[in-house]
């Protein structure tokens, strides 16, 4: 069974005052992801798969069309706060400004306490303690160095490594990653990729990244999805899409990257 | 070699903030040639920005430029334009001999006057006496030749798509046929299919002979392989690689560069053999840059004598690097 | 991918227009209430007036003043004066004023209102200008000693009372200097009138008052635009222009014409509240306005009056809030052509 499972979604905006545009931001989008599996949603800015996330994450509610994780529709099934909780737990995010996940009053530990509280634990229990220092010791921080930190004493590959630390103490079964790496310098994404395959390989974690980048889709999926304008175009494994595009857009999109080891003619 | 355009001698420039130095460019050099794309390339942090502004001698409080030239190529004459009073700058060399197509391009040109009026107004700082009618008509020219409709001049900023507002940027920037141009990550606010036009667009500058040469800031190494062929590595205010870039590609010298390069993700095979690299640690708080070499601290060859000495840039193989495994 | 329909464009205005309707009626419940919350009799000063001259018969007094409560309706219960105001207010009907009765509430307030506009408008048009002005210089300079005394004077004057500051230029410039006159409108004995001599004097009056006005207001102005010129200092136009070669004037001027943009929103509103007049600097100068009306329809607790000059001030407050979307789309093209990004 997947873990994941995506069905005719569809999501309609309806915006302007004066004159009533509707924008169809997502059409009859369809996918599922198996456990393990990372799987890569390709597309450039409008193309929905944003919102797409926002649907999955229950932010949002889609026109129409299903979300089913774990077995359960997520709209239909989800009705009681713990039933919410439940989901919580099994599906977590991590967004692409490390910045806005943190609350800059409070010292950065409080974003793990919110994870040990999600998981009915007592952040203050000397248990608690060992499972932040080792969660934190997986994403490759040392907990004396951030611990009681404010969020301005980070860098951003810091605070997006101790979101993915939040992972490690949740052990979610699905990960929204919604561009993670794209607001941190080149030198220090490929840590931060490094941590998912990590999780993917100890954990079984399913991952839904979110991407512009085909490189990172490439480089980091079992899947990839290419979408344009609020559509699905194209899905196949890495090296399907690369070498082989079929849908117009993806062969233009292809093209268009630049190269490192060949230079465009 | 071509003959000099542009060139920037022993430049410190530091920010200075409640009387602390902040050494964003330190002991600079970097010389530029006609008929030349320099890739300049480093993270956030690596004063390649301030670089830029070093370049264009637009230095603004807290920006002071220490020590150091700029000297301008032209006509035989050399000019020092860090001897040159603010006001001769925007007047004579500004827009007219240098130029530059800024870092948010996409928000540039003044938003409330229509495109021609901006281009109007730029012209009548360089000139005394403009004629209206002759300026729109070579500006059309030149929106045509950067591919904009030669309508677009008569519209508002806001009425472009990104990419065209980008080349309208560019088309402005080189009204006056510029010497030198410098590109501040002109791409990286564009979606990847709007890029490769772009890039186009700027190696068309200098096919055409509109400007002679460009300074290409970013922080991509596969975007500016496209486009230039001597790469300058920045990191931490200073330069510690200066080479071809098919042979920095090839084979990296620095430590820095070889980090950098080898954390590039493109969807190539190659990439996936090599898989992912990344330089652990933080770059340098530059009011503190640590003793000797910048680098030291996040260096994986390091040598006792890095965390002690500066390295210089020396030569090896034809190629320049600063750092002490040379 | 996109439906357009010209529905939503009534439902628009038809929203804005039941939201209109909803805040008058809140807005003229509030101005029946609050008169009624100040102590007193509104009839004692009518009262008074009639029986200046002749004797007060107790009788004669009993069964005038029992008229005027039937006349004013004050006898009846406060529901039903209240119903009895609401349908008159959404008539237009303004109705008659107490202390001056039996004139119509309307025919006090409309040869005032000249003299209020003609004091208000030019001079809160032109503490606007100043006022921009000089924080749009400042915040260009920022950091220079032309913005720091500017920062200063501006808050400085935007903190003083301008009743005080009314007085102060009374006793400077009238009572010990002798420059200007400090009292009414015009030379008292003069009858107002269409002449050029008329009109001298008229000015003359009115050059305290309008600085009263004038300087009082600029500060919280200039103090605006400053912060709002310091933004847009760093703007990425303002940047690639200058490294174009533009003047320092041409970049002044393209900041100062996009800061001042929110500017002119509280241009109008405050245009939109001149009908109510100054109050306190109209009755400090003893100046026949809008203003010096209310006050002493305030005195004498004259309900009709005070609740007409409130409508009158009501819906010129929301015309003008009407017009400044308008009046915005014509200042600014990313209002007016819509802005292409976003879709």
């Amino acid at each position: 069974m997947p873990i994941l499972e995506v069905n005719n979604l569809t999501k309609i905006y309806e915006s302007g005052m004066i004159i009533r545009r509707y924008i169809e931001a997502v059409k009859n989008v369809s996918f599922s992801i198996e456990e393990g599996e990372i799987v890569s949603l390709v597309g450039e800015s409008g193309s929905g798969k944003t919102t797409t996330a926002n649907i999955i994450l229950r932010f949002l509610k889609p026109t129409s069309g299903e979300v089913i994780v774990d077995g359960r529709d997520i709209w239909k099934d989800i009705n009681t706060f713990e039933d919410l909780k439940e989901y919580r737990k099994k599906v977590h995010a991590v967004f692409q400004d490390p910045f806005s996940s943190y609350n800059s009053f409070y010292p950065v530990d409080r974003v793990l306490y919110q994870a040990l509280e999600l998981l009915g634990k007592n952040p203050k229990a000397s248990e608690s303690k060992d499972l932040i220092e080792e969660s934190l010791v997986s994403v490759g921080l040392e907990p004396k160095h951030i611990l009681g930190k404010y969020p301005h004493q980070l860098s951003g590959g810091e605070k997006q490594r101790l979101m993915i630390a939040r992972c490690w103490l949740i052990r979610p079964k699905l990960i929204i990653a919604d561009e993670p790496v794209s607001m941190i310098d080149a030198s220090t994404r490929g840590g931060i990729i490094k941590l998912f395959e990590k999780l993917r390989e100890e954990e079984k974690t399913s991952i839904l990244f979110i991407t512009h980048d085909m490189g990172l889709a490439y480089y980091i999926s079992d899947k990839i999805l290419i979408m344009y304008l609020g559509e699905i175009v194209e899905q196949g494994t890495p090296e399907e899409i690369i070498s082989n595009p079929k849908h117009e857009y993806t062969k233009n999109l292809i093209e268009s990257i630049p190269t490192l080891y060949k230079k465009w003619s | 070699m071509g003959n000099l355009v542009l060139q920037v001698e022993n430049a410190r420039a530091y920010y200075i903030v409640e009387n602390n130095y902040v050494r964003a460019i330190d002991d600079v050099s970097i010389s530029i040639r006609e008929g030349e794309v320099v890739g300049i390339v480093g993270e956030s942090g690596s004063g390649k920005t301030t670089l830029s502004n070093v370049m264009l001698v637009n230095i603004k409080k807290p920006l002071s430029l220490i020590d150091g030239k700029v000297k301008l190529y032209l006509n035989g004459s050399i000019i020092e334009l860090n001897k040159l009073p603010r006001e001769e700058l925007q007047r004579n060399i500004w827009g007219k001999e240098t130029s530059i197509i800024p870092q948010s391009a996409m928000n540039a040109l003044m938003p409330t006057k229509r495109i021609k009026d901006s281009i109007l107004d730029v012209m009548k700082t360089h000139f005394d006496e403009i004629h209206e009618n002759e300026i729109i008509d070579k500006a059309q020219t030149r929106f045509e030749e950067i591919g904009v409709s030669k309508d677009a001049i008569f519209r508002y900023p806001f009425e472009l798509s990104g990419g065209m507002r980008q080349r309208a940027v560019i088309a402005v920037a080189t009204l006056l046929n510029p010497r030198f141009l410098i590109a501040d990550e002109p791409t990286s606010a564009l979606d990847v299919s709007t890029q490769k036009m772009v890039l186009k667009t700027i190696q068309n500058l200098r096919e055409k002979g509109i400007v002679k040469s460009i300074a290409f800031i970013t922080h991509d190494i596969a975007t500016v392989r496209q486009i230039a062929e001597t790469l300058v590595v920045m990191y931490a205010g200073k330069i510690v690689e200066i080479s071809s870039i098919e042979e920095i590609i090839r084979e990296p010298l620095h430590p820095y560069t070889k980090g950098l390069l080898f954390s590039v993700v493109t969807p190539e095979p190659e990439v996936k053999e090599r898989g992912i690299y990344h330089i652990p640690g933080t770059p340098p708080n530059l009011m503190y840059p640590p003793p000797g070499c910048r680098f030291h601290p996040r260096c994986e060859y390091k040598l006792d004598i890095c965390e002690r000495e500066e390295p210089q840039l020396k030569v090896v193989n034809n190629r320049k690097v600063a750092c002490f495994l040379y | 991918m996109k439906g357009y329909a010209l529905r939503p464009f009534l439902k628009y205005v038809s929203r804005k227009f039941i939201f209109l309707l909803v805040t008058y009626f809140i807005a003229i419940t509030i101005v029946f209430i609050l008169p009624r919350a100040i102590p007193g009799n509104p009839l004692s000063t009518l009262l008074r007036q009639i029986f200046q001259q002749g004797q007060a018969n107790p009788e004669l007094i009993r069964s005038v003043h029992k008229t005027l409560m039937e006349e004013f309706g004050l006898g009846k219960p406060w529901y039903e004066q209240y119903i009895d105001f609401i349908t008159r207010a959404f008539k237009g009907d303004l109705g008659t004023s107490i202390s001056s009765y039996p004139k119509k509430t309307l025919d006090l307030i409309a040869p005032v209102m000249p003299w209020t506009l003609i004091l208000l408008i030019p001079s809160i048009i032109t503490a606007w200008i100043i006022g921009n002005t000089l924080g749009a210089i400042a915040g260009f300079k920022r950091g220079s000693f032309t913005d720091k005394f500017t920062l200063n004077f501006s808050l400085i004057v935007s903190q003083i009372p301008y009743y005080w500051l009314g007085m102060l230029l009374i006793f400077t410039l009238s009572v010990k200097l002798h420059i200007f006159p400090g009292q009414g409108g015009y030379s008292q004995g003069t009858i107002p009138a269409f002449t050029l001599k008329f009109i001298l004097d008229m000015l003359y009056h009115y050059i305290l008052p309008f600085l009263s006005i004038v300087i009082s207001a600029l500060g919280g102005w200039a103090i605006g635009t400053r912060v709002l010129v310091i933004y847009e200092l760093d703007a990425d136009y303002v940047n690639f222009g200058e490294l174009l070669g533009l003047k320092e004037k041409t970049v002044f001027s393209y900041i100062f014409r996009n800061s001042i943009l929110p500017q002119v929103t509280g241009l109008a509103l405050s245009l939109g509240g001149a009908l109510g007049g100054a109050l306190i600097t109209e009755i400090i100068f003893n100046y026949p306005g809008t203003g010096y009306l209310l006050f002493r329809a305030l005195s004498t607790l004259d309900y009709p009056l005070i609740q007409g000059i409130f409508i009158i001030l009501i819906g010129s407050v929301y015309l003008a809030n009407f017009l400044v979307d308008f009046v915005y789309a014509l200042i600014d093209p990313r209002i007016r052509l819509g802005q292409s990004e976003g879709s």
